[in-house]
């Protein structure tokens, strides 16, 4: 069996580490607190079609690929 | 979700949709509204005194809440492709002309702090054909500050060239991530996600000479990605940054900023910058400026080699433009423009040489209603 590489144990720790330090040093955010946040502008994928272009356009040009999601098809491009 | 009626449920659900608004999967309880989107995209690649490949993609995407407890989410796409691709490097360039067909459907089933979605997907071209399942979900702590996502992706996909250079030749890929989205405070809110690939079987591209890729291929990356609003002007900040690295051998650093700056009457302008970074692969053949007009032959005691441009070394930077316009809460409207340039030379180390430059650029209209 293949060792996990070291970007995928950096990874684990981090996610660990982000974990453990937002439970012991971060003040919990308040319902009422969360306007700012809920505005489109704030989340991670705000508009699916434009993602999926830059992830089909940038996966044919460079050989690096990927991002905070699963893909389910590919395509002939790379 | 009765608690939306008023208006008082309304701001406290969107402020409970955090983080991650219009990822697949959230634990943060189905859509209180549907939303159709369609969007049109021109893509234009090209080289000095040669234009390369053309994409004229319209695409379509809805989202639909079936009950408190459900929503399905379907997205259509259509590439019309042609103009030109080169066989080596940036030599030999010959016609193309194909017509992409894909589409994917995803059905999620929210709890009360957690959700799970699953995806079909299929997409189809004249030489290749792709289906793949993939599984999502999410938890989120119930006051909603942090929320933990994982995915396991898996295609198939099935490659005929018009050439009959191979038949029937076939492609797995393995797909997995891990996430972590944390609220930081009022104003600012952080994602890790950890993604690993596995790709086997017919990995080449059958267009190009002097060209064999490995059969497998595993990839990993690991991306960070930082949302601030800011306190005086109501602008928001966007950052991420992406590490990865493959069994190829390249490895490449991928950096984004976006900066969204609201308007009067509705509008918003979002100006944005990319820079990427990429070591070439272990395999790939650098050009002999000696073998000019022809390929540039692979050491002998190579078994793997590869002459692809998108193998190489080199630095890349995509500048782009987004007007967006919402005159209403359910209707919105957007621009964006782009161009990306990618040179050797920008490569931070000893890039690969003898490529020409090569740049694009695309521009992009989209339309979306909630209801």
């Amino acid at each position: 069996m293949r060792r996990p590489s070291w970007l995928v144990l950096l990874g684990l720790l981090g996610l660990l580490g982000l974990s453990g330090l937002s439970a012991c040093s971060i003040t919990p955010v308040q319902p009422w607190e969360k306007g700012l946040l809920a505005k489109k502008a704030m989340g991670f994928e705000a508009d699916r079609l434009e993602a999926g272009f830059a992830e089909h356009i940038y996966t044919s040009k460079e050989a690096a690929a990927g991002g905070a999601g699963v893909g389910a098809s590919g395509c002939g491009c790379n | 979700m009765a608690a939306t009626e008023s208006l008082g449920g309304r701001i406290l659900a969107a402020a409970l949709c955090l983080p991650g608004l219009a990822e697949p999967a959230h634990a943060d309880g189905a859509p209180d509204q549907g939303l159709i989107a369609f969007k049109y995209l021109d893509y234009l690649d090209y080289q000095p005194g040669r234009e390369r490949v053309r994409i004229r993609a319209p695409s379509l995407h809805l989202l639909l809440p079936l009950s408190s407890r459900w929503a399905l989410g379907a997205t259509a796409i259509h590439d019309a492709i042609s103009g030109a691709s080169p066989a080596f490097h940036t030599r030999a360039i010959s016609q193309l002309q194909d017509e992409r067909h894909a589409a994917d459907l995803t059905l999620t089933r929210f709890f009360d702090d957690a959700s799970l979605g699953l995806t079909a997907a299929y997409s189809n071209e004249a030489d290749y054909r792709s289906r793949g399942l993939a599984l999502s979900g999410s938890w989120s702590t119930e006051d909603r500050n942090r929320s933990w996502s994982a995915g396991l992706g898996l295609s198939k996909d099935v490659i005929n060239p018009v050439t009959r250079l191979v038949v029937d030749e076939k492609k797995r890929v393995l797909d997995w991530t891990l996430g972590l989205t944390q609220v930081l405070n009022p104003r600012q809110v952080l994602q890790l996600t950890l993604g690993h690939n596995r790709a086997r079987g017919y990995l080449n591209d059958p267009y190009k000479v002097s060209h064999e890729r490995p059969r497998a291929r595993h990839a990993t990356r690991l991306l960070l990605r930082f949302n601030q609003h800011l306190e005086d002007g109501g602008q928001t900040l966007r950052w991420s940054l992406r590490h990865y690295q493959d069994s190829y051998g390249v490895r490449a650093q991928t950096a984004g900023l976006e900066f969204v700056q609201p308007l009067p009457w509705s509008f918003s302008l979002t100006p944005s910058l990319r820079l990427h970074n990429q070591r070439r692969a272990a395999f790939y053949v650098e050009v002999d400026p000696e073998a000019a007009p022809f390929a540039t032959q692979p050491p002998e005691d190579w078994l793997q080699f590869s002459l692809d441009q998108r193998l190489s070394s080199f630095g890349a930077r995509t500048l782009g433009l987004k007007l967006a316009w919402q005159p209403t809460p359910d209707w919105t409207a957007d621009v964006k423009l782009e161009h990306y340039a990618q040179r050797g030379d920008w490569y931070l180390g000893s890039g690969s040489t003898g490529l020409a430059p090569f740049a694009a650029r695309s521009w992009q209209v989209g339309l979306s209603r909630s209801f």
